[in-house]
């Protein structure tokens, strides 16, 4: 058990802003943390809660959604519905338990190369800390045998 | 029974003047203190009509039945404050006409019942108003207060261990007013969001699914928490949801049929704390 825990972690971005970021970040030769596995998507807007629920599901130990600053928007107001999903959403998690501290959420331009790759490493290294995902992955162990009633 | 008397005589009259074809209302249930959803369409069947402060199913679902409400004619209904509230909903979210339906309120307070004025939705707005002023209660449910005093790590245990209990039913969908979709998210399977196996882990998933669906259109009638077969606590998942529109969002679910429903709108200024 000497090697450290290495967290799987999902991010959803918008293809305008973060996604367009994260090739900054790529095309300067930034180096970060290689555990995210970025999903790209028109908008954050477009971004459904089933969507973290399915990361965790498949044993991601955390989630980071992305996309424009408020105003924005390649669409105007995607950013906007997606900011009052995420408010309900997580007290949601919170209430249920799973920690809203592995659901991260953040605004990157398309000029924050630099703040994409501070992100990834700060969101890697607090969701290395917190460790795997346990309880839920307990669950997910669960599903390989028959369900009992 | 004066209430009871005097809006049976008030659904036959609108029957015999045919200003509508049925009305939605409670008869005797199986045993004394249930009552269950009654559809009258003619005199006698009026007569079965019970109000009392048993009373307490939401009956406003039954209007979104498909084809119900199609033909343009009117349908009674026997509401309570909450499923005025729901109708109010469903006009917003352009299920349903609010002219097409007759209200018929009423209220308890203990064993009694008295009956609200007005029969259009809109009559009453001032109702619901003042409802919304009330500080939100803030439940005196010890089981809530503890799961209120529990960490992270203690709430997904106490979670866990009430959804495991979960057959997957879906009582609690068919219960409810505002689960009209015609395909539910868990029917589908391209793509299958939720395993359809009653393992823990989906029934988790599909209870955050449906409150979530459900933040800031539920107005707590308790139809799904009475519906659960093994008695999961549904209340207060809704209950939170409903709390945390109305702070972060001075959200009251159902106050007119022109309310925006509060995550298909947005305001600039949207205060959080948390995005990096």
């Amino acid at each position: 058990m000497s090697e450290p825990f290495e967290p799987k972690i999902i991010a959803f971005v918008c293809t305008y802003c973060t996604y367009a970021g994260a090739d900054l970040a790529g095309t300067s030769r930034l180096k970060y943390a290689p555990n995210v596995r970025i999903v790209r998507l028109p908008c954050t807007g477009r971004i459904s809660p089933m969507f973290i629920l399915k990361a965790l599901q498949k044993g991601a130990d955390g989630v980071l959604v992305s996309g424009c600053h408020p105003g924005d928007c390649h669409f105007t107001h995607g950013n906007y519905h997606a900011r009052r999903r995420w408010m309900v959403f997580r007290s949601l998690l919170d209430f249920l338990g799973i920690s809203p501290e592995r659901v991260k959420f953040s605004w990157i331009s398309a000029a924050e190369g630099g703040k994409f790759a501070d992100l990834i490493n700060s969101v890697t290294e607090d969701i290395r800390k917190l460790g795997p995902f346990d309880q839920y992955k307990e669950l997910i162990k669960e599903t390989e045998t028959p369900a009992t009633l | 029974m004066i209430t009871q008397e005097k809006y049976r005589t008030r659904v036959k009259e609108l029957l015999a003047n045919n200003s509508v074809k049925m009305v939605i209302g409670y008869k005797q249930g199986s045993t004394a203190d249930r009552r269950r959803p009654l559809f009258v369409r003619s005199f006698e069947e009026a007569d079965e009509l019970v109000l009392d402060s048993n009373c307490i199913g939401n009956l406003a679902g039954y209007l979104v039945t498909e084809g119900l409400l199609s033909d343009e004619k009117r349908v009674g209904i026997f509401l309570r404050p909450e499923g005025i509230r729901s109708i109010n909903i469903l006009a917003a979210e352009s299920q349903l006409n609010t002219e097409q339906i007759i209200i018929f309120g009423f209220d308890t307070s203990g064993r009694e019942v008295k009956a609200l004025q007005g029969e259009q939705a809109g009559d009453f707005s001032g109702l619901i108003d003042s409802l919304k002023e009330k500080p939100p209660e803030k439940s005196s449910d010890a089981l809530l207060y503890r799961i209120d005093q529990m960490n992270t790590e203690e709430r997904f245990a106490f979670w866990k261990d009430e959804f495991s209990r979960c057959i997957k039913c879906y009582a609690c969908r068919q219960a409810c007013p505002m689960c009209y979709c015609r395909r539910c998210i868990v029917d589908s399977n391209q793509p299958q969001w939720i395993n359809t196996s009653s393992h823990t882990l989906g029934n988790f998933e599909w209870n955050i699914v449906r409150a979530f669906h459900l933040a800031g259109r539920c107005v707590g009638c308790g139809n799904c928490d009475r519906a659960c077969p093994v008695n999961i606590p549904l209340r207060f998942i809704n209950a939170r949801m409903a709390q945390e529109v109305f702070e972060s969002f001075d959200h009251y679910a159902g106050t007119s049929q022109t309310q925006e429903p509060v995550l298909a709108s947005f305001n600039k200024d949207d205060s959080e704390t948390f995005i990096l």
